[in-house]
């Protein structure tokens, strides 16, 4: 019967593209359809069923999941306030006047906001919003504008401190435990300043090549420009907004990474001091208020709803088990670390044609993860390449996910040939930071403390274990207790 | 009974308008944290246990907001071309057949834990702080709109085409 927890997922697949359903409703009714098979069956343990209000108060008692609201509103407000336009306006008019200077900037932009924003979803239509017209007026093909505000959309996958780290994060950090006590390992536990930390040298190294690219597409199509452009000046209020904005990311970012506060905390700070400038600006009264947290409420629910159902869901695949299915395909692999990793990247590259990165995380990741990292023991590792390969994704054409919005959004229909090639080289850029990260797993320790550094490097002996273990169980001396 | 149908839509509508400023207490919430722990030295437990049970039935309400506000993520780039007659079966088919059971038995099945919570007025386990059994409540109140809701979309009078 573990097959059919497969079959169920397909059928999630199918479900989706089929119906035209929300996920959260496709999810649900797949669970449903689970539970009834499950209990007409009479021979699986159904009562495990029995979880699931306490696995929701998990999930409303979590702290990392208070990030949710927060991150929307920040991005929400990142929109309202018009800080996306304030940064690519200012840059723009500090940028030299090359014909690449509107990619490198719309690039630029994604890599600031869309670490705030609430889902790729967001920063998608904010950034068609803010640097589409812009981009336009500047002469830039549609579907060069296409690829690059996909692209800069996604940065947030990757940088910290965005959404989709945090959760990944929460993920790796259950998946890990599991591991480490199934593989019976004494190791440091993954946290989310551990994938902070691990994915921000790749991040920085997608960032650059994506401008370098975008440098390179100027130079190419420079006898392509409508001769002058229009040059930005630099407004005082423009200019304020954009620093106040740069310099709250580059500080959320050291703050987290430096261990100075949780990155719920930084969420806090970040969406406290947006909501705190809209209204001392005048920009938060009355209607455009309530509005902003009727916004903020309806796409909060709509995260919130998918972690509801994947929860559901995945217990239902636990009746089957599907989870231990999947661990004795991923036991049974051949080959290194990173062929195991690879694979593992592989099937979570093909189910991201259908699933979003929350589904993927919520529903894919608890399943495959923790036998992955019962062969690979560098989590950190493991969750860039995740993370890189969901980034990947989202632009895969024809069903990337930012692709797809960005066409909804935008209103001009393009053919996909055109934007195929112009995000071809992007694509590449991605794959290979994604080759390199994948070869070269100390890219991600880079900035990992000297004393971690340490203790992964030396692995502990089982007479290393068993002395500290003693250690720990010693009765504390006198003195000690007094 | 489409009167008191409307009017049942129009109550759970505006009870959720108000649910949507309870962001705002939460955001400030969190934010102390950090001062009130590195400053102060004090009371960021508390203000972590209060902003807790306030996200607990902010994101109960928000759900049903969701599917309301039509926020919900779907992948309907096929489901586009269909006509809206089918597009409003299929939905009520999903309301049917998923979110109803699935409501039905969230609240079953939770019914003694909440029903347990309350009656103990049941305090944070780590902090024992008061108000742990609202978090319990925000679960059957997750549950409860969802059901509510569905039962509205199914019941309303299918929008002619």
């Amino acid at each position: 019967m573990s097959v059919f927890g497969l079959a169920l997922l397909a059928l999630v697949a199918l479900g989706l593209i089929g119906t035209g359903l929300p996920a959260f409703v496709v999810l649900i009714g797949v669970s449903i359809l689970g539970a009834v098979v499950a209990m007409l069956s009479g021979s699986l343990p159904t009562e495990l069923l029995s979880a699931l209000p306490g696995r929701l108060v998990n999930l409303l008692e979590s702290d990392l999941l208070q990030a949710l609201p927060l991150y929307v509103l920040m991005g929400v407000l990142l929109d309202r306030l018009e800080v996306a336009s304030a940064i690519f306006g200012t840059g723009m008019a500090l940028m030299p006047r090359r014909f690449g200077a509107p990619l490198v900037c719309g690039l630029g932009l994604g890599a600031v906001m869309s670490p705030m924003n609430g889902s790729v979803g967001a920063s998608v239509l904010s950034l068609a919003r803010s640097v589409s017209p812009r981009l336009a007026a500047r002469g830039v093909a549609p579907a060069t504008r296409h690829a690059v505000i996909a692209v800069a959309a996604t940065f947030g996958v990757v940088i910290p401190p965005s959404l989709v780290l945090i959760l990944l994060g929460d993920a790796m950090l259950t998946a890990h435990t599991i591991a480490a006590n199934l593989a019976h390992r004494s190791e440091q536990i993954i946290n989310t300043q551990n994938v902070f930390r691990a994915a921000l040298v790749p991040a920085a190294l997608l960032v650059l090549l994506a401008m370098s690219i975008a440098v390179w597409i100027g130079w190419r199509q420079r006898n392509d420009s409508p001769g002058e452009t229009p040059r930005d000046l630099l407004v005082p209020r423009q200019v304020a907004l954009a620093s106040i904005s740069v310099v709250l990311l580059v500080a959320l970012l050291g703050g987290v990474t430096a261990g100075y506060f949780y990155a719920v905390e930084a969420a806090a700070i970040g969406a406290f001091t947006l909501l705190v400038i809209g209204v001392a600006c005048g920009q938060l009264r009355g209607a455009v208020l309530r509005r902003t947290l009727a916004d903020v409420m309806a796409t909060t629910g709509a995260l919130f709803a998918l972690l509801v159902a994947a929860t559901t869901l995945t217990l239902v695949l636990r009746i089957y088990g599907t989870d231990r299915l999947v661990g004795e395909w991923i036991a049974a692999l051949p080959g290194d670390d990173r062929a195991i990793a690879a694979t593992v990247l592989a099937a979570i590259g093909v189910v991201a044609f259908v699933l979003d990165a929350f589904e993927i995380i919520f529903v894919v990741v608890p399943i495959v993860i923790p036998p992955l990292l019962v062969r690979v023991a560098d989590a950190p590792w493991v969750a860039v390449l995740v993370l890189l390969a969901l980034q990947t994704s989202f632009l895969l054409p024809p069903f990337g996910y930012a692709l797809m919005m960005l066409r909804t959004a935008l209103k001009e229909t393009v053919p996909l040939r055109d934007v195929v090639r112009a995000l071809a080289p992007f694509l590449v850029a991605q794959l290979a930071v994604l080759a390199l990260v994948l070869t070269m797993p100390a890219l991600v320790h880079l900035l990992d403390p000297p004393a971690a550094l340490a203790a992964d490097s030396a692995p502990l002996s089982d007479e290393e274990v068993n002395r500290r273990m003693n250690e720990l169980l010693a009765p504390p001396e006198e003195g000690e207790s007094k | 009974m489409n009167a008191w149908l409307e009017r049942l839509d129009r109550a759970l509508g505006r009870a959720l308008d108000w649910g949507a400023w309870l962001v705002l207490p939460v955001v400030t919430l969190l934010f102390l944290q950090w001062p009130l722990r590195d400053l102060v030295h004090g009371y960021s437990r508390e203000a972590n246990d209060l902003g807790q049970w306030l996200f607990a039935l902010y994101v109960a309400m928000a759900v049903t907001v969701a599917t309301r506000a039509h926020t919900h993520l779907a992948a309907d780039l096929i489901a586009r071309g269909y006509s809206p007659r089918l597009r409003v079966t299929v939905a009520r088919a999903g309301a049917l057949i998923g979110i109803v059971p699935w409501a039905l038995f969230v609240l079953y099945a939770g019914s003694r834990t909440i029903a347990n919570s309350v009656a103990g007025f049941e305090s944070f386990p780590d902090t024992f702080n008061p108000g742990y059994f609202l978090i319990k409540i925000a679960m059957g109140l997750l549950a409860l709109l969802a059901l509510v809701q569905a039962l509205i979309d199914l019941l309303r009078p299918r929008v002619p085409a």
